[in-house]
């Protein structure tokens, strides 16, 4: 993965295992997203905080009316990056849209990815690469690292 | 940028019967709140307060490290409307945010 440049500004290039993983990863996003039985898993919980901490009545009401669009936004983004990746493993980011659309679902990832791995504050875990249990540690260090890059990027 | 006590519960429950809507409740303005969690990045927080909010990037830098060093800051304060429409749009970027009125 590289943080290259072109003409039209920033382009995430990415290997094709790369872009291959990041595929799998936004299908099976978009299929938790989907599945409604499992609105209380933490993931889901995390991706839909709630807005009123105190007040449940506020809190039903808010939800009742944001919850759908949050939820519809967030499967456009995904299913548009999906098919940007189709197209092989070059992103651009000029188009301020297009970055937004890469952080935010970027984001998403590594917040499902993360609150599963039960990420805390302190540092990561020293991880055996050859230890099958690492493996989704390495991909959401993968990541970390690719949303810094993209997020450096666009702000030049 | 102060700090806001933990909650406002016991003050409104002294004044906002079921219409919600009570006159003399509607001076005190509505802030919006981002907590600290563990997995957003620092320099993406810090984009998201530019982007979103205008800030200039000194100030979102400084609403990050509030967020990271003290649990959480105040990031912006308005109508309860608009800082509904701030909460939405933070957690459209996965930030942790809530609102509550100021005390």
């Amino acid at each position: 993965m590289i943080l290259a440049r072109n003409a039209s500004g920033p382009v995430l290039r990415l290997e094709p295992e790369e872009a291959q993983l990041l595929s799998l990863l936004l299908d099976e996003l978009t299929a938790l997203l989907r599945d409604d039985a499992e609105t209380n898993d933490d993931v889901l919980r995390r991706l839909n905080p709630a807005a009123y901490r105190d007040d449940p009545d506020a809190e039903a009401e808010y939800r009742a009316l944001t919850e759908g669009s949050l939820r519809d936004v967030r499967d456009d983004r995904i299913t548009a990056c999906r098919a940007e990746l189709a197209n092989g493993g070059d992103v651009e980011l000029g188009d301020p849209e297009a970055a937004r659309r890469w952080l935010q679902v970027l984001n998403d990832l590594r917040l499902a990815l993360g609150t599963r791995l039960g990420v805390t504050q302190d540092a990561e875990p020293d991880i055996d690469p050859n230890d099958p249990a690492a493996q989704p540690w390495i991909v959401y260090s993968w990541l970390t690292a690719v949303q810094d890059a993209v997020v450096h990027g666009i702000s030049l | 940028m102060g700090d806001v006590p933990g909650t406002l519960t016991p003050e409104r429950e002294v004044t906002e019967e079921q219409s919600g809507d009570v006159v003399a409740d509607t001076d005190r303005p509505w802030i919006t709140i981002v907590w600290d969690d563990p997995i957003n990045l620092m320099s993406y927080v810090t984009h998201v307060f530019m982007s979103v909010f205008g800030y200039p990037k000194a100030k979102a830098e400084q609403l990050m490290l509030d967020v990271h060093h003290r649990g959480r800051a105040v990031v912006s304060s308005g109508t309860r409307e608009r800082m509904e429409l701030d909460v939405h749009t933070l957690h459209g970027y996965g930030l942790w945010a809530t609102l509550e009125q100021q005390s």
